[in-house]
């Protein structure tokens, strides 16, 4: 029976679905008919995948009806990553290959007129979901094998042509054939300091205890923080050096991220795994598709998304448009965002630490404690300025710090020895170690990722100190949300400092944390020592 | 070993006493000042147990050898500064006169010195600031700009070398490249707490560090106490940041107190456990309520000599206008307007004095009028 069925992946989001490629070869009325609701590039892949069978010495069955078949038939299929697969099924029902070389391999790649393979976007998850269905091998563009090759245990095969599939499927002598582009040429624009957010170090902060206090706190735990102060303060300082606390990521969490910067096709052309948390700072005028995802077409991982398992940088933040701060809130408790339209739903990861910034005012220079205020706003103007921050988005941050421009003392002081970076992140290192350790039979990394339910059964406060968290929200000073909040605050506090539970100590910091009081000296001395 | 020695000098015979006894003991503060150092001395050498000081010190005074400690002292840059000398600080006599606290208190029998400064010099004008080791960076950052603004001015600050306000006040001194005193209960060659290792020689170069202790001792809780009237008594006034209600602060400012010194507190939220000593000084009348460095220059300095303006808000337009006008600016519309019988019976005025007022107002740029009718000038 001329039936032959070969492998490849479809992308919603980040989740592959296994799709059979099947091509039946049977006299009749000659056509070419390809079902199971193929997109626009896909039905142009008849064409292209003739010419290509063509011209690289191989026979279309030009005399016969062909039917290509992507099963499940029911999912909406996209890309143009589907021509290997299909060229290689028809190949295999017109006996041109032998089908059983076909069985637990995927075949991903587009495919030119002239039967060479061409780079497509989400090699990496691709790979992964083959992974999780049981394939064992893949074939790939070869500029992409080197991503392929990321997913543990999965054989690779770096192509450059369809002949070159095909000598291989039939176990003969590889072809040489011209090397393939890679997908994006490189970035159009380069300039200097472009990658400079690497090498800020803590060392360069003076002054500014709390706030330094607040970013470690919110990178061992993985808190949502938000900044606030007189411009020139220092917010967008700190800020850039969060990401130079956090440790490497983990070989899960490189994967995860690579996968998706593979979707954004924001991968490097050089260099595999991305091993460094991300920091992505969207300008204020980001619409919602950049920012959640979305776009035209496919949908695409946004800012959000990209800056997963690293920090999202909201600078700015009342310039951002309603809507947009809006539709923070579900990806902010969640950690992931599900974009949903007519016909897909892509759902994403969207665990960033998200740092937020605020001007106190629209001039820039109000200042709730300090006499010497010069703002100018008129006091309606101020709380209008505020209130973008709603208030549902603003109880889903878990530390908020007032930054007070450093005073001309501070820079003076000849006994100032700011830490460096790399002194917290090894802080930062244990205190996320100790939270993989107690979270390891479970789906969560960090403190704030646990669901309050859990964490008040499982992971309770010092009695007397939950005792005093309930009389504050009784006394109506936290929401039972804002409770959870402190009560995660008050773990990662504990991981820092290595206390085995987080007692009245270390929910007096949490507080102190959460409403932006000021710290006790004795806790960050601790630290130095 | 008691044949009667040589006499030896009142400095030295000084340096031997406070080997010998307790910072602060009332029986040998007293005794020296009746007996004077050397006779007192000579007496504890041969022997002669007053007020039970011999049977105390006996154990000490077998090994002693003050010429030779006031040696090895100066050869490490530590020098012994006592009454008579020229960089004795007259102010600490005070403390002869100042009522006892926890049976601790009388004129130091010398000071161990350490430091480019003259004592007497640096202690001409100072400040103390002190407060609780457990502080929160709230109070640490009042006390690092006070520390800042008095040593910018000269005033020298006087603190314990503590952890929390003491450090940022002598830091904020440092920044501000101004004088500044360390008052220890533990020997001056001596980095205690340890983490401050680096701040005690900085102000072993530049400042000075002071112990009524010699070199070697350590620090014990009453000798903490003891230590607490030096710094009051070397300062013309006491600034406490943050001291929580059982703090040593307190019984600083209770010296201050005593020394009828100047008492000041910084206040901190009412709500806040480490600020709960100072509000409670505040309140009862015991310290002023300060907020700044200039705050505190006003108070020390000379009267008059250094006030701190009055705080107003800024001033506006309406501030110079008579009751009448207000009373008339109010009756005049903001867009629509109106007649000046109108204006007039809005305001209750008379419809002349209403016309004066609005040509009044009209000059200052307040009102405006179109045929007659009135209304609020527009703003730009």
């Amino acid at each position: 029976m001329p039936l032959a069925t070969a492998r490849t992946i479809s992308l919603q989001g980040a989740t592959g679905h296994l799709i059979d490629v099947q091509v039946d070869v049977t006299r009749g009325l000659v056509s070419t008919s390809l079902v199971g609701r193929p997109d626009a590039s896909i039905n142009e892949a008849r064409d292209r995948c003739r010419v290509a069978i063509g011209n690289s010495g191989f026979d279309w069955p030009n005399t016969r009806r062909v039917t290509i078949l992507l099963s499940p038939a029911d999912l909406p299929k996209r890309g143009p990553h589907f021509d290997l697969a299909i060229a290689v099924g028809v190949l295999a029902a017109s006996e041109a290959v032998p089908r059983a070389a076909l069985a637990g391999v995927v075949f991903i790649g587009e495919l030119s007129l002239d039967g060479r393979l061409r780079s497509v976007p989400g090699v990496l998850p691709m790979t992964m979901a083959a992974a999780s269905h049981g394939i064992g091998c893949v074939v790939v563009p070869e500029p992409q094998a080197e991503e392929a090759a990321m997913v543990p245990g999965m054989s690779v095969v770096g192509v450059r042509s369809l002949r070159q599939v095909v000598a291989a499927l039939r176990k003969e002598e590889v072809p040489d054939a011209p090397p393939v582009q890679p997908l994006s040429a490189g970035p159009l624009l380069s300039w200097r300091g472009e990658r400079q957010v690497a090498d800020l170090d803590m060392a360069d902060v003076l002054g500014m205890a709390d706030p330094r206090y607040s970013v470690e706190v919110a990178a061992a735990g993985g808190h949502h923080l938000m900044l606030t102060g007189p411009r020139g303060a220092g917010k967008t300082t700190l800020a850039e050096r969060i990401p130079g606390l956090l440790p490497d990521l983990s070989v899960e969490e490189s994967l995860e991220l690579t996968a998706i910067h593979s979707l954004a096709e924001a991968l490097p052309t050089s260099g595999g795994l991305l091993t460094r948390p991300p920091f992505r700072a969207p300008h204020h005028s980001a619409s919602k598709a950049s920012l959640l995802g979305g776009g035209t077409g496919r949908v695409r991982p946004g800012e959000i998304s990209r800056a997963h398992n690293g920090v999202l940088f909201l600078d700015e933040l009342p310039l951002f448009s309603s809507d947009v701060l809006e539709a923070l809130r579900q990806p902010l408790e969640s950690g992931e965002i599900t974009i949903a339209r007519g016909e897909e739903v892509a759902t994403f990861p969207a665990r960033a630490m998200i740092v937020m910034a605020s001007n106190p005012c629209p001039c820039g220079d109000y200042h709730p404690h300090d006499r010497d205020n010069r703002c100018t706003c008129p006091e309606v103007k101020r709380r209008a300025y505020r209130s973008r921050l709603s208030g549902p988005l603003a109880d889903r941050i878990d530390i908020t710090r007032y930054v007070e421009p450093v005073r001309p003392h501070e820079l003076a002081d000849p006994l100032a020895s700011p830490e460096p970076s790399d002194r917290i992140r090894a802080r930062v290192t244990a205190a996320r170690e100790r939270q993989r350790r107690r979270y390891a039979d479970t789906p969560w990394r960090l403190n704030a990722e646990v669901p309050g339910p859990v964490l008040r059964q499982r992971w309770p406060l010092v009695e007397k100190a939950g005792v005093a968290l309930d009389a504050q929200v009784y006394a109506g000073r936290l929401t039972r949300r804002g409770a959870t909040r402190v009560h995660r605050l008050a773990w990662t506090v504990a991981d820092l400092r290595g206390a085995d539970l987080p007692g009245p100590d270390e929910l007096d910091t949490a507080l102190r944390l959460r409403d932006g009081q000021p710290l006790r000296l004795d806790l960050l001395a601790e630290r130095a020592g | 070993m008691s044949a009667p020695r040589a006499t030896v000098s009142d400095r030295v015979a000084r340096a031997a006493l406070s080997r010998l006894g307790e910072p602060g003991d009332l029986r040998l503060t007293r005794l020296v000042r009746e007996l004077g150092a050397v006779e007192l001395f000579d007496l504890l050498a041969g022997e002669k147990d007053l007020a039970g000081i011999y049977s105390d010190v006996a154990g000490r005074l077998r090994a002693l050898d003050p010429q030779r400690e006031l040696d090895d002292a100066a050869a490490r840059g530590i020098r012994f500064v006592c009454p008579g000398d020229e960089e004795w600080p007259s102010a600490l006599d005070d403390l002869h006169a100042a009522e006892p606290v926890q049976g601790r208190g009388g004129v130091p029998v010398g000071l161990w010195v350490k430091g480019p400064l003259s004592l007497r010099e640096a202690t001409g004008c100072a400040a103390a600031v002190v407060g609780s080791r457990s502080a929160t960076t709230y109070g640490a950052e009042v006390a690092s700009e006070i520390g800042a603004q008095l040593a910018g001015n000269r005033v020298c600050v006087v603190s314990g070398a503590a952890f929390g306000i003491d450090q940022a006040a002598h830091r904020g001194a440092l920044a501000a490249r101004g004088p500044t005193i360390a008052v220890l209960a533990c020997g001056v060659d001596r980095a205690y707490p340890s983490g401050h290792k680096n701040l005690l020689d900085y102000i072993a170069d530049v400042g000075l560090l002071v112990s009524e202790l010699p070199p070697g001792c350590a620090p014990t809780k009453l000798r903490f106490l003891s230590r607490n009237r030096v710094i009051a008594a070397l300062a013309r006034g006491t600034v406490v940041v943050e001291a929580a209600v059982r703090s040593g602060a307190l019984n600083t400012a209770n010296w201050t107190t005593r020394l009828h010194r100047v008492l000041m507190g910084v206040p901190g939220p009412v709500t806040s456990a480490p600020s709960e000593g100072v509000h409670d000084l505040i309140r009862r009348g015991d310290a002023a309520l300060v907020t700044r460095g200039a705050d505190v220059l006003e108070l020390l300095a000379p009267v008059g000599s250094f006030l701190v303006p009055e705080a107003r808000g800024p001033e506006r337009s309406h501030d110079r206008l008579t009751d009448r006008e207000r009373q008339v600016l109010d009756a005049v519309p903001v867009s629509v307007a109106v007649s000046i019988g109108s204006v007039a019976r809005t305001a209750g005025v008379a419809e002349r004095e209403a016309a004066a007022a609005l040509r009044r107002l009209t000059v200052r740029g307040l009102v405006e009028s179109h045929d007659g009718r009135w209304r609020l000038a527009r703003r730009e």
